[in-house]
Order: C-alpha cells, then structure tokens, then sequence
C-alpha cells in the first residue's frame, strides 16, 4: 500500500521523522505549560514593552499564550522548518546520490511526475503535522487546565504551515537544479538562520524596524497571528514565493543533466591534480588524511566542522558589535525594579542584557552554542559506528588487526576535537566580538564557559557514541540523545522556576555548563571535572556494549 | 581441535531470533588449500564469514583460525588474514590508493612494490576516488587490499562479481601461486563455475547445514554424463533402463543416447554382456548440474 506509487513511498520514508518531531514537540509544549502554570506569571505584564518584544513575549501574556508562542511559533517553527528542509533538499539530489534515479526513470514516469510527487508526500506531512499540532495544543491545554480562550492557534498554525513549506520548497528549487543535496539543505538553512536573526534583532535598531521585513521569517510572526488571526497578506507574500521555487524547481529539474552516484571533484581533487600543487595536497588529502582512524573521521567531517565553526565565529562577532544598539539602559532599571526578571531571563535561555555577559549569555551561549556543539558531538558521535555498519564498511575496517576499543577510542577522539575546535571558534568570536565593540568582558572566563560549552558537546557527543555502541542505528542514536539533550535542556532552564523542584536541575549536564554562572564567575573546575567524568564514562561504556554486539550489515 | 588446520570450526551455530542461519557446522581446512564454499543465496555463507571474522558472534559452538580462537584471539588472527567482503564497500571519497594506504597504515605497513605489482596485474586504476569506479574496478582494489598484506588465509565471499574473464583468469593464478606457497583460501560463491577450477574441494551448504563436502575430482567421478552407444545391432531400451544410474534412455535404430552417473565399468559390463559395442562416445561431466542437484535435493527435504 505505502508503495503503490511514487508519492506514498515518499511518504512512507519520511513519516517516521516527522511523527517524532512532532511528538518531541508536544512534550515541549506540555513540559512548558506545565512549568509556567506553577509561577507567577504577572511579572511579564509589567515589563517594558521593547523586552517583551526581544524575548518573545507577546502582549497580555498569560501561561496559554506564552507556552504556544515560545514552543509553536519559536522551536515548532525551526523544528517544522527543519523537516521540510530535509524533505525538500533530499527529494531529487538523495535519489541521484543514492543511484536510484535512473531505476525510478526506468518506469514510464516524467522527472515532473516524481519531482510532483515528492513535493505533495512534503506538503501532505506537514499539514498532517501541523493539524495535529493544532488539535494536541487545545487538548494539552485542557489537560492542564490552561486557558486559550482568545487565541488564535490556528492562525499560527497556518502561518508555521506556510513557512515551513517556504524552505521546503526553496531546498526543493536548490537541489532540483544543482543535484546537491548538501547545497540545498545548507543555504536553505543559512537563509534561515540569517532570517531568524535579522527578524529578531533588526526591529531593536532605531530606524531599522522595517528592514526586517525583507527576511521571510517576518511573515511567521510579523503579524503576531496567534493574536490577530491569520494575516492573508502575509500568507499570500510567503505562498506566491513558494509558487515561484515549484516552477522553478520544475524547470531546473527538466533542463539539466541527471547525475549518477559518482562522487564529485571537490576542490581539493582539482589541486590535487594540477601539477604544481599534487605533491603538497596529495600529502595533506591523501596520505596523510587516511594515516590513522581518527584523522580519518576528523577529514570525513571538515564540512560540518567548517560550517559550524565559521557561523559560531561570525555570530561572536555580531553579537559583540550589535551590543552598542542595545537599550542597555532601560534593562538596568528593569533588573533593579524586578530582581526576579533574572530568573526569569534565565528560562528563556540566557542571563540579562543589562550587561555584555548576559546578553551573550541570551544571544550565544544560553542555546547557539550549545546547539552547535551538541550537532557537532552528535552528528559525529551517532554516527561513529553505524555510518561504517550501515555502508558495508566495519567488516573491512576490523579485517585489519584493529581491536573494538581502538575503533571507539579514535572515532571519540575524532569527536572530541571536533568540538573543541568549535569551542576555539566560538570563543575568538566572542573575543573578537567584544574588542570590536569595545566590550569590557573578562577573556579568562569567556575561555571558561567556551571549555564548559565544549564539554557538553562531548557529553552528548559521547552520549550519541554509547547509544549508537549499543544498537548500532545511527537514528536511534542520533534522535535518542537529541531527545535527552532536550529534555535536559529544558529541565535545566525551567526546574529552577519552581522551589520544590530546583534540586532536580542538578541531573542535568546543562547544569554544569550555566549553573555556575562562568561568564561572571569563571571556571567551575568542579562542574568541569563533572563534565569530563560523563564524556570519559559515557566512551568507556561505549567499548563494554561495542565489544559485546553483533556487526549490523547492510545486504 | 587441530593445531594444523588454516580455519577449523566445530558445530559452529548462528541464530537470529527464529532464524536459524548457520548450523552445526563443522569444517576442516588444510594450509594450502583452496576450498570453495558454494551453496544458494541466503544459504548462510556469508554469515559463516562473518562469525569467523568476529564480526558477529556464534550461538553456540567454536571456530578456531591458525590454531587461535577466533573470537579470544581476533586481532591477532586478523594479522594473517586477507578479507574481500561480498557487496564490497568501501570509501567513496577516497582514491584507490588511498583507501589501500589507509588500511596499510591499520596494519601497520605494506610493501609497496607488491602492491605496484598486484595493481599492475589485475590492472587496477588507484587514481581514481573509489566512488566513481566500475564495480567491477572496484572489486580490483578490494582483491589488492586482500593480498597487499601476503596473508596466510585468504576469505573470499563472491570474489569474481563485476571481474571481466580476463581478470578472473589472473585472479584464479593469483590464488593458485598463494596456495602454492602454503597459504589457504576459502572461497565462497553461489556459482560452482567460480570455483571449480581452482577449488581442491568443495563444501555445500545450503539453509545454514552443511550438506556435503567432497574433492572437485570426487564431484566430477560422481557427474552425470551424456553417453553415446552404437551397437552392430537393434537394441532394447529395458536393457539399458534396468542398469542403476541410467536414465533418459533414447534408442535411435542401432545408437543409444542416455544419462549415467556411476561407474563406467558397471554400465559396459551389463551392456557388453548383451550386444557387441562398436563405438562409444561421452560428453564431459557437467558438474553444474550434481550441484544443482544438491540444491535441489536439500530444497525438496527443506
């Protein structure tokens, strides 16, 4: 049945993503709800209009409203974005990489009626996702006995819809004509992030405000629809857009030669074959990137490396720079009139911005950071064992006299610099940040929270490693520990809200990474030292359960 | 166990939950021995491979590689050995010649004129990324990386996929001149004409049992063979019919045409015994067809 035709085998291969995001999503939401319900939330009436606006507390928030706009319209909207970006960027490029193209043309089918297909197994899933997103906040809300009366959920449901589908289809439009997947998902991704960015900081800048409305991630929450209802304006500026990458998707797809599953010359091939570079690049690229197993991995993922660390490094910067518009003033009178502002600051991911500390603390390191490190441990680290099982690989690597434990030692060590190399990268952005701001900032503990915020990179690094060492499924191991890392990212933000249940957030490695405050205070050896014990314990137990399983082969 | 044997397993056993992939398996392999593993798709070869590998671990029994437990003794084991995987992947990025240096460097260096001299023998291209090969030129840089490191065991799991006959040639000369010095080879395949040319003997296997293990000359002696007869006179098909191991019998005036596996010698005693014999002509043993045969047999008794 889900393999009748083109469009239920896309869907049969991407409903399992979705219906994970989606519950991850509910159990934010209602994690969230629950959280809120148990503080007073009166205190976000009182704060000046301009705060609300950068945290992304809407008007009249109650807990209802707070819960749906932070975990709709903020995570649900990346998450959903995501998802179509993964959907949209694999459609052609997945199927050309994957050599199965040609098998599927073989059939009496047009590069249209597969490119169609795919797009409405993408567009179906989504709305699937967002109806039931749509049907779970109303109940989640009743469940807790949360109030929604006079929110319009589903009008933000139908703007998440649209922009989620907006980046779809522009991923679609990018792999359609250049049959790279990586492209398209990486500039589908950049445009976002840039977007979200710009959204969120431009309307700060006297004489700015409208600038933001060039970036497509205005049209989500522009019009705040969770309060106005749907804007058709908007929806219909984001739809003619997604109307225009469909037929451009269309005419890449119909014009261009199909690739095979050959592997493209990178740059690095070129130089390597011109004669005045060979003999250098031959020594870097070839002899020396295979000489041992984990300069191996190292090599394997310079692109994500690169990537990360050149967005962490210019993000440091921005943020230092962008500090001066700030309206630092009217958040130091906000913190003296409302100590508990602080706490508060602190569950939306971040310190106060009275002071540079905080607001890199709000801006990078309270999520960006982490995020980064936590992509870079886990793509790494979940993929460590079952990337080589699943590509038929691991049997001719352990033909070699190469025990088990050699294997997991090296690939974590692969992971570990990795990481800190992000954690350098972030850390001379931070600092070149504030000396181009003329930002008074402590070096030494900037270098403390960079270390602390690598450690939890190899924590869930380490974590995905042990996940993936036990089941060799790198979805399982990939998905599992970005489920934990949530649930304690959010443990760690919020239980301190809550006296009774402050304790708990000690359970979670987040803790160990703000809970000392290290921008201010510097480096808790102690919180570190906890840090390395997890990533250490987590690898060795990584070498038991490897030791002890079966290979996965792939037939 | 025997301290001599190149690979020796003893009720060597694999289940998957229900499924039953290997056994009670027992195997004998000498030094200097090629042995052909043969048996249908999904007979349980590779599996074997497998557990012998370490890669995945026997239910239940033992195999022991160069007299060394094969799971105690992995790493050590994988020293002398030369592995060329079924479905063979490998880096997709990486050239040729990368891929054997890197697995030269895991083991801890090769010589690298031999590898020049293999490269040049099964002519193999190691300029270009693994990834843009033939799979046939792929196969190439798998069987260098397995001889690379002149091992003492050689394990093959369907070596000749993708090989034109050319280089199948070159590849059968490579495993007898290996064999000759003393090294073994286990062989597996799903097609006897993979093996039968240079396999001492043969082992079947077929739903995870081993049903037979005989010498190629053996298997030959027992083929089914198309015989031609002319006699000086007309002849009676019930005659030929009653002699065990005859069948398909067809009378062409004074020419008979019929299948035999058996002895010779027991077929013509019978014969001249009756009529007087003029000429006799025989066509080559088919070997393909016992072997079909066996997989037949154990399909029906599956």
């Amino acid at each position: 049945m889900m393999l009748a035709n083109i469009f239920t085998k896309s869907v049969r291969d991407r409903w399992r993503g979705t219906t994970i995001a989606f519950i991850s999503l509910m159990l934010m939401l209602l994690f969230a709800m629950s959280i809120y319900r148990n503080f007073d939330i009166n205190i976000y009436q009182e704060m000046p209009e301009v705060l609300k606006r950068i945290m992304g507390i809407p008007a009249g928030a109650d807990v209802g409203s707070l819960a749906v706009s932070v975990f709709l319209s903020g995570a649900g909207a990346w998450v959903l974005a995501g998802l179509t970006i993964a959907s949209g960027s694999a459609s052609i490029p997945s199927e050309e990489s994957q050599g199965t193209i040609g098998l599927l043309l073989g059939n009496p089918k047009s590069r249209t009626n597969v490119l169609v297909s795919k797009a409405a197994a993408m567009v179906l899933l989504m709305l699937l996702m967002i109806v039931a997103s749509w049907g779970c906040t109303y109940l989640i809300a009743k469940i807790l006995g949360v109030n929604l009366g006079g929110l319009s959920v589903g009008a933000l449901s139908i703007h998440l819809l649209v922009i989620a589908l907006f980046h779809g289809f522009l991923a679609m439009a990018i792999g359609a004509w250049t049959g790279n997947r990586g492209a398209a998902a990486g500039v589908t991704t950049g445009v976002m992030f840039i977007s979200i960015f710009a959204v969120g900081l431009l309307p700060l800048i006297e004489g700015w405000e409208n600038v933001a409305k060039v970036f497509p991630w205005y049209y989500l929450n522009g019009s705040e629809p969770l309060f106005n209802g749907v804007n058709w304006g908007h929806i219909g500026i984001l739809s003619a857009s997604i109307f225009l990458f469909a037929v451009i998707s269309l005419v890449g797809l119909n014009r261009r030669d199909l690739k095979s599953q050959n592997v493209g010359l990178t740059l690095i091939d070129r130089l390597r074959n011109y004669p005045m570079t060979q003999k250098i690049i031959t020594r870097l690229a070839g002899s020396t990137r295979v000489s041992r197993i984990w300069i191996k991995t190292f090599s394997e993922h310079q692109t994500l490396l690169s990537i990360t660390g050149y967005v962490m490094f210019l993000t440091g910067i921005l943020i230092g720079v962008l500090y001066q518009f700030m309206p630092v003033d009217t958040m130091m009178q906000l913190v003296e009139n409302f100590p508990e502002a602080k706490t508060i600051f602190a569950a939306i991911g971040g310190g106060d911005f009275s002071t540079p500390e905080g607001f890199f603390q709000l801006e990078i390191f309270g999520l960006m950071a982490p995020a980064a490190l936590m992509v870079v441990g886990i793509a790494i680290g979940g993929r460590a064992l079952s990337g080589e099982e699943s590509r038929n690989t691991m049997g001719l690597l352990l033909a070699n006299p190469v025990p088990r434990y050699k294997v997991i030692i090296e690939k974590s060590l692969a992971m570990i610099i990795c990481a800190v190399i992000t954690g350098i990268a972030t850390f001379a952005g931070v600092v070149a940040g504030a000396l181009l701001g003329g930002l008074d900032m402590n070096i030494a503990n900037v270098a403390a929270t960079c270390l602390l915020v690598t450690l939890i990179g190899t924590v869930f690094g380490s974590l995905a490693l042990a996940l993936d060492a036990a089941v060799g499924n790198g979805r399982v191991a990939v998905f599992g520990s970005i489920g934990i890392a949530l649930v304690s990212y959010i443990a760690s933000s919020f239980l301190p809200l809550s006296e009774n249940l402050a304790g708990f957030a000690r359970w979670s490695p987040y803790y160990y990474f703000l809970g000392g405050d290290p921008l201010v205070m510097g480096l808790n050896w102690g919180h570190a030292a906890i840090l390395i014990g997890l990533t250490l314990g987590l690898i060795a137990i990584s070498v038991v359960l490897f030791k002890q399983r079966d290979l996965r082969y792939t037939s | 166990m025997n301290n001599h044997s190149a690979i020796y397993t003893e009720g060597l056993t694999k289940h998957y939950g229900d499924v039953r992939a290997v056994v009670d398996l027992n195997l004998d392999i000498q030094a200097g021995e090629i042995f052909g593993f043969l048996g249908p798709n999904g007979a349980g070869k590779t599996t074997t491979i497998r557990t012998l590998l370490d890669e995945i671990r026997p239910t239940a029994g033992k195999a022991w590689i160069l007299g060394m437990d094969s799971h105690k003794k992995a790493v050590e084991i994988r020293k002398h050995i030369g592995y060329l995987p079924g479905d063979l992947a490998m880096y997709p990025d990486l050239t040729g010649k990368d891929t054997l240096t890197y697995f030269a460097n895991l083991r801890g260096g090769v010589d690298w004129s031999y590898v020049d001299s293999l490269a040049e023998r099964l002519n193999a291209d190691l300029d270009k990324k693994v990834g843009n090969l033939s799979s046939g030129n792929r196969q190439k840089v798998g069987l260098i990386q397995a001889f690379m490191n002149r091992p003492e065991i050689f394990i093959f799991d369907e070596p000749s996929s993708g090989l034109d006959p050319l280089v199948q040639r070159e590849f059968q000369n490579m495993m007898r001149e290996v064999t000759g010095n003393g090294c073994s080879v286990f062989l597996s395949s799903h097609t006897l004409s993979e093996v039968q040319h240079v396999a001492d003997r043969v082992g079947i296997i077929r739903s995870g049992k081993l049903v037979a293990i005989e010498s190629v000359a053996e298997l030959r002696s027992k083929a089914i063979r198309r015989i031609e007869l002319d006699f000086d006179t007309m002849v009676e098909a019930t005659v030929f019919e009653a002699i065990p191991g005859v069948r398909d019998v067809v009378i062409e005036n004074h020419r008979v045409v019929l299948s035999y596996d058996g002895k010779m010698e027991d077929m013509l005693r019978v014969v001249m015994d009756k009529y007087e014999l003029i000429n006799i002509r025989t066509q080559e043993a088919d070997l393909e067809e016992i072997f079909i045969t066996y997989y037949r047999e154990e399909a029906a008794t599956a």
